[in-house]
């Protein structure tokens, strides 16, 4: 660049100009002129992650990947051209590293993605370096290249055209008519008259940092205290990707045994090293170490993108004010001290017997938001107990009547339940209310089967 | 001259305590008017840790609560209504035709009800939490009373009537025996009430009800 001293007769404003011009790729009435993107075939079906592994090596070679799934990749190479001996130094580059992953591939070079793509698929490993000779190179190419929907390539047949140059023969007006704007819009993308803008493949983000300590611990307090570097570590990463973690674990290592794995369940992500560390020392705190620790190794096993928190205006029970924090800071803590399991909530079920009308699901959603209010049965539940028994338990009878401390009184009419002969899990009873000498209210039923036993099978509370 | 209805917006505040007088708690109805006009301002308090002494298991503690668990979690942004360490399974299908909401009851078993209970009121997630002890020591009544404040929670704590003789830093606490078709309510302690006893029955229809 020149300096300025050397362009007198530039007025600022003249200068400014110049920059701008600079700035924006001149007159660009499609793609930036100087791409130049390989597309990468696979002919032969490969499984969703082996796509991702390829992207990842192919980082090597540009910035640029962007995934084409199920069996495509994408790479602008423009810029790395001069790095690996031209275009035939990328394609055997990246060739070997698709026979690195055993992945059979077709690779073409296009100055617009869609078109290095259908080169690829069309099975024509070409180089089509200047922009000039991309339609030629395009027009004998068969239109399934383009993976349009197969109702539109009929059509396209029975009109007699069945190559990309005779799609582009036809005018315009009336192929966005006949065939969709979307298909019109392919083929400017495939010859550059309009940019193709591709998301860029991102690798997967993860933590994961080692610790070994200088010697051997066996207090749960000194190993959270030799685990908060780590989990500092974690902060700043957390804080500095702008995720949250949902998943973490904490790998305890021993002399001889196998390490003690500790993984750590968030309702919501987190992305607050102190809370980590406070929920890490709760889970800590209830694990039993078979020997002392070693070495420690904090792991991410699920980062999210995470919105900042927004303060609510209210306190929590305030005017309806916000619950999620708090709600997903109890669960969390209910959960790693008690056990996976010990927080739940409830949910009804179809089905008459009342072992089977009701069942445990996840505990209640964190954010309290619209509810679906599920339809009300006053004839199903009008005398049902607040309480369930697990399982019926067998009562004491005499003189035909069922006791539970003294003589139980039989009240209103029996409720027959007779159902579920088609699963096998058969019940025939008669339900009836009894209160016991103390005035408690029981919900008994009489087995209509032999031997005709009575049982308890609630308290209505 | 215009002194006196400032004064009594004055005493309406309630950080003011005026022995059994009217400065207003937050409360909640219980559904029963017999024993909302025997309650400390009408109703049960919105937050604070209250002991229900039942005679025994099922004298009707729950049907007591019902109208009030059901007006709770049906309450726009309502939080969560939880029941840590019941003594026996809640029944679904009863709970929803008793108007309760099931979004937000959450259930919490496990092996340390009273530290659960704890951590649940002073979370701040929850409109009413329920919990069932057998003798829970005076610390840690008092450790629940101040987590319930904390959290905002009403917290209900179930225990014997056997109780009824030892001190407790709840801020209500009632006695109940089972009549033949509704309960006996005796009040043992509150802000300003009177001991005594509540006949109270049970609605027509209800589950309680069925007498005859």
């Amino acid at each position: 660049m020149q300096p300025e001293e050397a362009q007198p007769h530039l007025t600022p404003a003249r200068r400014t100009a110049q920059a701008l011009r600079a700035l924006t790729p001149a007159h660009v009435p499609g793609a930036a002129a100087g791409e130049l993107w390989v597309g990468v075939h696979l002919p032969v079906p490969v499984p969703a992650d082996a796509l991702q592994r390829l992207a990842l090596r192919a980082g090597r070679y540009t910035p640029r990947v962007s995934l084409e799934p199920p069996d495509g990749l994408l790479l602008e190479v423009k810029g790395s051209l001069h790095l690996f001996a031209g275009a035939a130094g990328v394609r055997r580059a990246v060739t070997d590293e698709c026979r690195h992953l055993e992945l059979p591939s077709v690779l073409a070079f296009a100055p617009t993605p869609l078109a290095a793509l259908a080169l690829a698929r069309a099975g024509k490993p070409r180089a089509v370096l200047d922009r000039s000779a991309l339609i030629g190179q395009l027009a004998p190419l068969p239109l399934e290249t383009l993976r349009w929907p197969g109702e539109i390539l009929a059509r396209l047949a029975r009109s007699g055209v069945r190559t990309i140059g005779a799609a582009l023969r036809l005018p315009r007006g009336g192929f966005a008519r006949r065939f969709g704007l979307a298909q019109l819009a392919a083929l400017d993308a495939l010859t550059g008259r309009t940019r193709d803008l591709r998301q860029a493949f991102r690798a997967r983000v993860r933590f994961r940092r080692r610790h070994a300590l200088s010697r051997e611990l066996e207090q749960h307090p000194a190993i959270l205290t030799a685990l908060t570097p780590l989990l500092a570590d974690l902060g700043t990463f957390l804080r500095a990707h702008q995720y949250g973690v949902l998943e973490l674990e904490c790998l305890l290592e021993h002399r001889h045994s196998p390490p003690t794995r500790c993984l750590m369940r968030l309702a919501a992500p987190v992305a607050d090293a102190g809370r980590l560390g406070e929920l890490l020392g709760e889970r800590l705190s209830v694990l039993t170490l078979p020997e002392p620790v070693r070495g420690c190794e904090l792991r991410s096993a699920a980062l999210v993108p995470r919105r900042p928190d927004c303060p609510h205006l209210w306190q929590p029970g305030e005017h309806g004010g916000g619950l999620s924090s708090e709600a997903s800071g109890l669960l969390e803590l209910l959960r790693v001290r008690l056990g996976e399991e010990a927080i739940y909530g409830l949910t009804l079920l179809e089905g008459h017997r009342p072992e089977k009308a009701w069942g445990k699901t996840a505990p209640p959603a964190t954010a309290a938001g619209s509810r679906a209010t599920p339809g009300r049965d006053p004839l199903r539940a009008a005398r049902r107990p607040l309480w369930l028994l697990p399982a019926p338990q067998s009562l004491p009878v005499r003189d035909g009547l069922p006791r539970r401390c003294g003589p139980l009184r039989l009240i209103g009419e029996p409720e027959r339940i007779e159902t579920g002969w088609w699963d096998g899990d058969e019940i025939a009873r008669d339900y009836y209310t009894a209160a016991d000498p103390h005035g408690v209210l029981l919900w008994v039923f009489r087995d209509r089967a032999a031997p005709h036993g009575w049982y308890l099978h609630g308290v209505f509370g | 001259m215009d002194g006196a209805p400032k004064l009594a917006r004055l005493l309406e505040h309630p950080a003011l305590w005026r022995g059994r007088s009217a400065a207003r708690l937050e409360v909640l109805p219980s559904g029963f008017a017999a024993l909302d006009a025997r309650l400390p301002g009408c109703g049960w308090p919105r937050t604070g840790l209250i002991e229900i002494l039942a005679a025994r298991f099922g004298s009707g503690e729950l049907y007591l609560l019902l109208p009030a668990l059901a007006a709770l979690t049906h309450a726009t942004a309502a939080r969560w209504c939880v029941w840590v360490a019941p003594p026996l399974m809640p029944f679904a299908p009863a709970l929803v035709s008793a108007g309760i909401e099931l979004d937000r009851v959450a259930v919490v078993g496990g092996t340390r009800p009273l530290w659960a209970f704890e951590q649940v009121l002073g979370s701040g997630a929850c409109d009413a939490a329920l919990a069932w002890a057998r003798q829970p020591k005076p610390r840690e009544l008092r450790r629940l009373q101040l987590a319930a404040e904390r959290g905002r929670t009403l917290g209900v704590l179930f225990r014997p009537l056997s109780a009824a003789r030892e001190a407790s830093p709840a801020v209500l606490r009632l006695g109940l025996r089972p009549l033949a078709a509704g309960v006996r309510v005796t009040l043992l302690k509150g802000r300003g009430v009177d001991r005594g006893m509540i006949e109270l029955a049970w609605p027509e229809g209800a589950p309680g009800r069925l007498q005859g």
